[in-house]
């Protein structure tokens, strides 16, 4: 060790911190990246399943089903009912039944069957799970409440530490200076962009608002074809004199 | 002979890593373009309904489809926490500023004046489902039954697990509002509401809360789930009053 080291431990110390704090950052960005993979293939894997919930079920796959068997009469008692229903369709017995008005309902643990008595139409209705998507969208929405709270909270500073100490990682022509500025520049001005674009979240509201006002404006019907067009006069209006000016 | 556009890697192994990069990066442009390409196609071949609805005017003088919609075929199912959706378990309350409140059971929602009616659904997502014929019971029958006080503004329609959508008196009593049990000739599947549900046409489809177990008559407004959420408190599609 050297007599200046040795003087001056805290300047030591600072030496040692700035030599290596690269390699450290690195080090732990590399184990936060392998405790955020199962996370994060949770969240993008449920992210795209949930963003196009409009175009499919994420969740499960459904079906109904339609079939026809004999007239079921008002008249015939319940349980008669329930058991020329189930004969016919030839199910095992259902887990719950229920007749109200012309409909008889045999539920089953995977499927429900609704008789309609009077034109003996039966519509089978029934879904089985998509199980990692059902699993990972029920933590993606956070829908157990609780602990998962607090894993999401940790995940979410997990990754602003993935991403923050990413700009850092990497010295020179491919560090931040160079490559890394013009590629954050570009990523963080995709969102900008589209906000400026779209207007953000009130431009909806304020189109809506245009809307609304146009609608409300009073505007003469249009005559009919065979009308004439009646010519309004053109009125010119008188000229506008100067105001005086103010006495000094 | 060698394909003049690409470097002689055996005699310049050092651009070996940088061609690599440059062929997989124009390899997943293209593949992006042409997926995007084929997504817009698709989307634009199939979607006659849409045009043909557009053209479309109804009886008030507003087009058939709100702006930003789109028509399909069949509802989507757009999540939320379900209800046991099983007839035997239902009931519906019908209180808050009323005279008579009053609580029903499938069987008794049966007995009531039912109403059958062909109607447009138009989600806040940007589908739309038209002529879709719902079978229940009008919410004016209900409000009628319980004894509306002369004070009440709004309607609450509750649902399992706490979720409510608020809808100003005068919509929810309008004649195409009811608790709907039938769909086309059909009972709700479970992801749609099962047993039933209410169903306001003229509002985003968030309106029409699934799994019903109440329909409160209230004299103040009191935001549901969604509107706490950031949507829009009133939600008229043709207005699109999709967010707050």
């Amino acid at each position: 060790m050297s007599d200046a080291a040795a003087s001056d431990p805290e300047g030591s110390a600072w030496m040692a911190i700035k030599k290596r704090w690269r390699s450290w950052l690195r080090a732990v960005h590399r184990d936060a990246g392998y405790l955020a993979v199962g996370l994060t293939v949770i969240y993008a894997v449920s992210g795209l399943a949930i963003n196009h919930i409009a175009d499919w079920d994420p969740n499960f796959v459904s079906y109904t089903r339609e079939r026809t068997i004999a007239p079921i009469a008002a008249e015939v008692p319940d349980d008669v009912a329930i058991a020329e229903a189930t004969k016919a369709l030839g199910v095992g017995p259902p887990r719950s039944t229920y007749r109200a008005g012309d409909e008889i309902h045999l539920e089953f643990d995977d499927r429900k069957l609704v008789v309609y008595g009077d034109s003996g139409t039966v519509i089978e209705q029934g879904r089985s799970s998509r199980f990692f998507l059902r699993v990972a969208n029920w933590l993606h929405y956070n829908r157990g409440k609780k602990a998962w709270t607090y894993v999401a909270d940790i995940y979410a500073l997990l990754l602003l530490y993935l991403a923050i100490s990413g700009i850092f990682m990497i010295k020179g022509k491919k560090g931040f200076k160079w490559r890394g500025a013009s590629m954050v520049a570009l990523g963080a001005a995709v969102p900008l962009i589209y906000v400026v674009w779209s207007g953000g979240p009130s431009a909806s509201n304020r189109a809506a608002l245009e809307a609304a006002r146009t609608e409300a404006r009073p505007s003469a019907p249009a005559p009919a074809a065979d009308e004439p067009i009646e010519r309004m006069p053109v009125r010119i209006p008188p000229p506008v004199t100067p105001p005086a000016p103010a006495p000094p | 002979m060698r394909d003049t556009r690409t470097p002689d890697l055996d005699r310049y192994p050092e651009l070996h890593s940088r061609w690599n990069r440059r062929t997989f990066i124009q390899g997943a442009a293209a593949g992006t373009a042409l997926l995007a390409l084929g997504g817009a196609l698709y989307r634009l071949a199939g979607d006659d309904l849409t045009r043909a609805a557009r053209a479309e005017a109804r009886k008030d003088g507003r087009p058939r489809l709100p702006p930003g919609q789109r028509v399909i075929r069949q509802l989507r199912n757009m999540g939320g926490d379900e209800g046991p959706g099983d007839v035997k378990s239902f009931r519906l309350r019908v209180h808050g500023a009323v005279t008579t409140p009053f609580e029903l059971d499938y069987a008794a929602l049966l007995k009531l004046p039912q109403a059958e009616q062909s109607s447009d659904v138009h989600c806040v997502t940007g589908w739309s489902r038209l002529d879709a014929l719902f079978k229940g019971v009008r919410v004016s029958t209900l409000a009628e039954k319980a004894g509306v006080k002369g004070d009440v503004r709004h309607v609450i329609f509750e649902s399992h697990h706490g979720y409510t959508a608020n809808v100003p008196f005068p919509e929810a009593t309008a004649p195409n509002v009811m608790v709907s049990y039938r769909m086309d000739g059909k009972p709700f599947a479970i992801e749609h509401g099962a047993p039933v549900r209410a169903i306001v046409p003229d509002l985003y489809f968030w309106k029409s809360a699934k799994w019903l177990t109440g329909v409160r008559f209230v004299v103040r407004d009191e935001p549901g789930y969604w509107e706490v959420r950031g949507y829009h408190n009133h939600a008229d599609p043709w207005a699109e009053e999709r967010y707050g």
